[in-house]
């Protein structure tokens, strides 16, 4: 039970919560608070010493970021 | 890494993530996940992955250019 | 704990961080916020180049350096209105 493990279980709550009930009901204060548990889980997997894991998840973390600002500017409404 | 780096990363990750899931601008927010990578970012060094470290510092400021097209203006107080 | 003699420029620049980290988090308004941000990233820089003795860790100090920069002054710059709202 290392540090990380224990470091990226309590970002990964925290963000969770944040994401389930933010402060305004707003896409976009979602989006930013997805990147919270995004970087809880990261921790995760570097305590268990998966490199291939990791790289892959920032990429598609950044690509899906990247969609969801695009629906968000063609839906117009913030 | 020692005890005690390990203790000040970690509440400077922790700072990181409070601030951003407590403020009410975009841009407070944005600048909380700034924190929060400097906090994640030596404990991913100090485990041997340099690669991944580069890779993530390089990844996590184009995240923040991709949501700062979003944001609207901000409101004057 | 007999290595920590070794271990003081680390700490003291891992303790600039969380200086900064603390000022970021006091403060009111968001452009007070920022000079401290690069603060940070110059703490964490150093502390990373400092934690491995590796010729890659160089390499991952500037990589985190320029992008957190980059990151910063775009916070900045979009704060301020953004090259298109002049």
């Amino acid at each position: 039970m290392n540090a990380e493990f224990l470091l990226g279980l309590a970002i990964l709550a925290i963000g969770t919560a944040a994401t389930a009930f933010p402060g305004e009901k707003t896409y976009l204060a979602r989006l930013i608070n997805l990147e919270i548990p995004s970087f809880g889980l990261f921790l995760i997997m570097l305590a268990f010493d998966e490199m291939l894991a990791l790289l892959t998840f920032v990429g598609v973390t950044a690509i899906s970021t990247f969609i969801f600002v695009r629906i968000m500017e063609r839906r117009d409404d913030r | 890494m020692i005890a005690i780096l390990q203790a000040i990363f970690g509440g400077i990750a922790l700072l990181g993530a409070i601030a951003a899931s407590l403020s009410k601008s975009s841009y407070d927010k944005l600048i909380g996940i700034g924190l929060l990578t400097g906090g994640v970012i030596p404990f991913v060094a100090a485990r041997g992955y340099l690669d991944v470290a580069i890779a993530v510092s390089l990844l996590v400021p184009v995240t923040t250019i991709i949501i700062l097209q979003v944001t609207g203006p901000e409101e004057e107080r | 704990m007999e290595g920590i003699e070794g271990q003081i420029p680390l700490i003291l620049t891992a303790g600039i961080g969380l200086y900064a980290a603390i000022r970021i988090v006091a403060e009111r308004r968001t452009l007070r916020k920022l000079p401290y941000l690069n603060v940070l990233s110059f703490a964490v820089a150093a502390s990373v180049a400092l934690l491995i003795p590796h010729p890659l860790a160089l390499a991952a100090a500037a990589a985190y350096f320029v992008g957190s920069t980059l990151e910063s002054n775009a916070i900045a710059s979009a704060y301020a209105g953004g090259p298109e709202r002049q």
